[in-house]
């Protein structure tokens, strides 16, 4: 079944940290100028007069081996993206809070998405690993790289895998890595285009060099934002719910 | 010559079939003809009965070999001359040791069976990769103030409020169904469960490399399976590590349940977040591992303290003391980490016992001795020892329970040494009970 999605920047305000009156929202994800890291117990607070509700979300990244997970997870979070390729042997998680706002009603709200990464080879040799990542995940972004034909090859597959009935409801999006690589470019535009006409799933992309604003991951973090709201008015039939949302308790 | 100076190189052979498995380290690896040559001089002397295990080459360099469970070789190349880098036997020490932690690192990530049931050598290539994020942080050891790889006593960090951390982190363990638990600021344990301390000395320290760098990704929190090279090197566990504030991870060794989603939303909040300030506290200790209630001697300018029985260290590099004008220049911090291993190795081979390392077979002990020169020699065993150099003056001190190496200024009176490296060593027993 082909999902309905929102066309970009109809549920929330695209570029919102461009303007103004995001200040004093992304002021909070921000520290000495480069992107503040927080650790399980702290979040962004805002002052009590201007209380936001966090939303939770957990996503998980695919891709075959050496596609870019990890440095994807740490451009997102914007912590260092590591000069070496290392596999990633067991799951590790990263947590990127995003202050979004809906077009709707104007409400702001703070998305703590969690970012679920795993090597592909740990996923083979242990068998407990795939279902934890599986648990109550929201969406999964599915990496392919630019420079490296067979992982786009083997979107389908991936992407077959995570629909139907034991996986519920799941945002799904197509993220392509190594995207400045074009010397070595191995994956035509025409076929990216031919892919998300065939499986009406959105195809982003990323790559080179990682600049200190925000402008490099708002557009992928505002489009899974958007999915991920849109997902959940349809579950819930409603613009306003959301099993784990939460108010951030503001001291 | 075989390597640049200054540059180590880690070659990992099939034992039986001398099937290269990888190599890691130095920017430029050498030619398969010297690998071929390294492993085929070494089988030589197998089939004459002998066993090769390190030697020297005209230009400083060293090659040591070590087999494991008759299944992996292992041979390290080091082109010698390494900065400050002591007399070969120095070398040796730190090279032995290297090896031990690679093998050990490598059963930690795939296991032993994997290790040593070898059906298909391609694909033990392609699974060796996952332990390379390792390897390569044991092979660069640029780490300042991480001692454990080398002491196999674990770096330490004594909070200023040991007894609430103690007990949220052993209720925190028992909640997660584990028995084993810890808790590490500026990647330096702080507290762990009893349990945790009975792992095997290596063990531990390993765990800590692995959290260390797991903790460097800046990820908020991790599900590894890891195997114990000690305690259980065939079956799997599973290490969960939460991040609660930038630089204090909590960690905990689990079996199948509680899954990683449910540790994090149901426990992590639960046990600490009313520990939140008690955390900052100690994270404010920072790199010097000791509380502010201990004033350390003001002519300490590096310590390393080990308790023999726990099997624990701290260490500090002071980084400014007041230094009258005209005196020498104080080495770098840097420099002084450097040498604090130095005088380690140093004072470990050459006098003092180096505690007993559970990987290195009897054999294989007798056959390395390292305290075998003074040993022979003398019937008693020494207990302090001092080294002037032209940097700074250095002193180690052991007592049954302690050893304690300290590095002070030139301009400190070489007498004087003594009553600074006592002192020291009681002000911080009497004011951290270490």
């Amino acid at each position: 079944m082909a999902q309905v999605l929102p066309s970009s920047g109809s549920i929330i305000v695209a570029d919102w940290h461009r303007c103004k009156d995001s200040k004093e929202y992304f002021n909070k994800i921000l520290h000495k100028k480069r992107r503040k890291n927080f650790g399980l117990l702290e979040s962004p607070v805002m002052p009590p007069h201007v209380a936001v509700d966090t939303v939770h979300y957990k996503i998980f990244l695919s891709g075959k081996s050496g596609v870019g997970k990890t440095a994807l997870a740490a451009r997102l979070a914007g912590s260092n993206i590591p000069n070496m390729h290392y596999e990633t042997t067991g799951i590790e998680t990263t947590v990127v809070h995003w202050p979004v706002k809906l077009r709707e009603n104007g409400r702001v709200f703070f998305f703590r998405l969690q970012l679920w990464d795993c090597g592909e080879n740990a996923l083979r040799r242990f068998d407990h690993l795939l279902p934890a990542c599986k648990e109550q995940v929201d969406a999964v972004l599915f990496l392919f790289s630019f420079t490296d034909r067979t992982s786009f090859d083997d979107l389908s597959n991936q992407i077959a895998k995570w629909t139907g009935a034991p996986v519920g409801r799941v945002v799904k999006l197509v993220v392509g890595t190594k995207f400045d690589l074009f010397m070595h470019c191995d994956v035509a535009e025409r076929d990216v285009t031919n892919f998300q006409e065939t499986w009406s799933v959105p195809v982003l992309r990323v790559g080179g060099e990682v600049s200190d604003g925000l402008g490099d991951v708002a557009p992928l973090l505002n489009c899974l934002a958007e999915h991920l709201w849109h997902q959940d008015c349809v579950t819930a039939g409603s613009t306003r719910h959301h099993s784990q949302q939460e108010t951030a308790t503001v001291l | 010559m075989m390597l640049q100076h200054g540059s180590t190189q880690l070659l990992c052979l099939t034992a039986s079939s001398g099937v290269p498995l990888f190599t890691r380290g130095a920017s430029k690896q050498l030619p398969f003809s010297v690998i071929g040559s390294l492993n085929g001089v070494h089988m030589f002397g197998g089939g004459q009965g002998v066993v090769l295990s390190s030697c020297e080459t005209e230009g400083g360099g060293k090659v040591v070999w070590r087999v494991f469970q008759d299944s992996v070789m292992l041979i390290i190349v080091s082109g010698g001359g390494q900065d400050g880098a002591g007399d070969i036997k120095e070398e040796e020490v730190r090279l032995q040791r290297l090896l031990e932690n690679v093998w050990s690192c490598m059963v930690l990530v795939l296991g032993q069976d994997e290790l040593t049931n070898v059906r298909n050598v391609e694909r033990l290539k392609r699974d060796l990769r996952s332990c390379f994020s390792l390897i390569d942080q044991l092979l660069e050891d640029r780490q300042q103030g991480v001692l454990g790889n080398l002491t196999h006593c674990v770096d330490s960090l004594l909070p200023p409020n040991p007894t609430l951390l103690q007990e949220a982190l052993d209720s925190f363990a028992q909640a997660a169904d584990s028995e084993f638990g810890c808790l590490i600021v500026h990647g330096r344990i702080a507290a762990a469960t009893e349990k945790w301390w009975r792992l095997a000395p290596q063990e531990v320290v390993l765990l800590s490399a692995l959290i260390r760098s797991l903790t460097a990704s800046g990820s908020a929190s991790c599900d590894y399976p890891v195997f114990l090279p000690h305690g259980s090197p065939t079956v799997a566990h599973r290490l969960l590590r939460f991040q609660l504030l930038p630089g204090a991870d909590v960690c905990v060794l689990c079996g199948p349940t509680p899954s990683l989603h449910s540790a994090e939303s149901g426990m992590v909040g639960r046990f600490w977040t009313p520990l939140v300030e008690t955390l900052r506290d100690c994270l404010a200790v920072g790199e010097h591992s000791l509380p502010k209630s201990v004033s350390l001697h003001p002519d300490v300018l590096a310590l390393l303290l080990i308790n023999r029985e726990t099997r624990r260290s701290v260490s500090c590099v002071r980084t400014s003391t007041n230094r009258p004008l005209g005196d020498p220049p104080l080495p770098s911090k840097a420099r002084c980490w450097e040498i604090l291993k130095l005088f380690y190795i140093f004072s470990t081979t050459r006098y003092f016992n180096q505690e007993e390392t559970l990987c290195v077979s009897p054999e294989e002990r007798a056959q390395r001795g390292n305290t075998e020169d003074f040993i022979c020699g003398f019937s008693h065993q020494p207990l302090q020892c001092y080294l002037v150099t032209e940097e700074c003056k250095s002193y180690g001190l052991q007592t049954p329970q302690h050893q304690l190496f300290v590095l002070a200024p030139l301009s400190v009176p070489t007498f004087a040494l003594r009553g600074v490296a006592t002192q020291t060593l009681s002000d911080i027993v009497a004011g951290t009970g270490f």
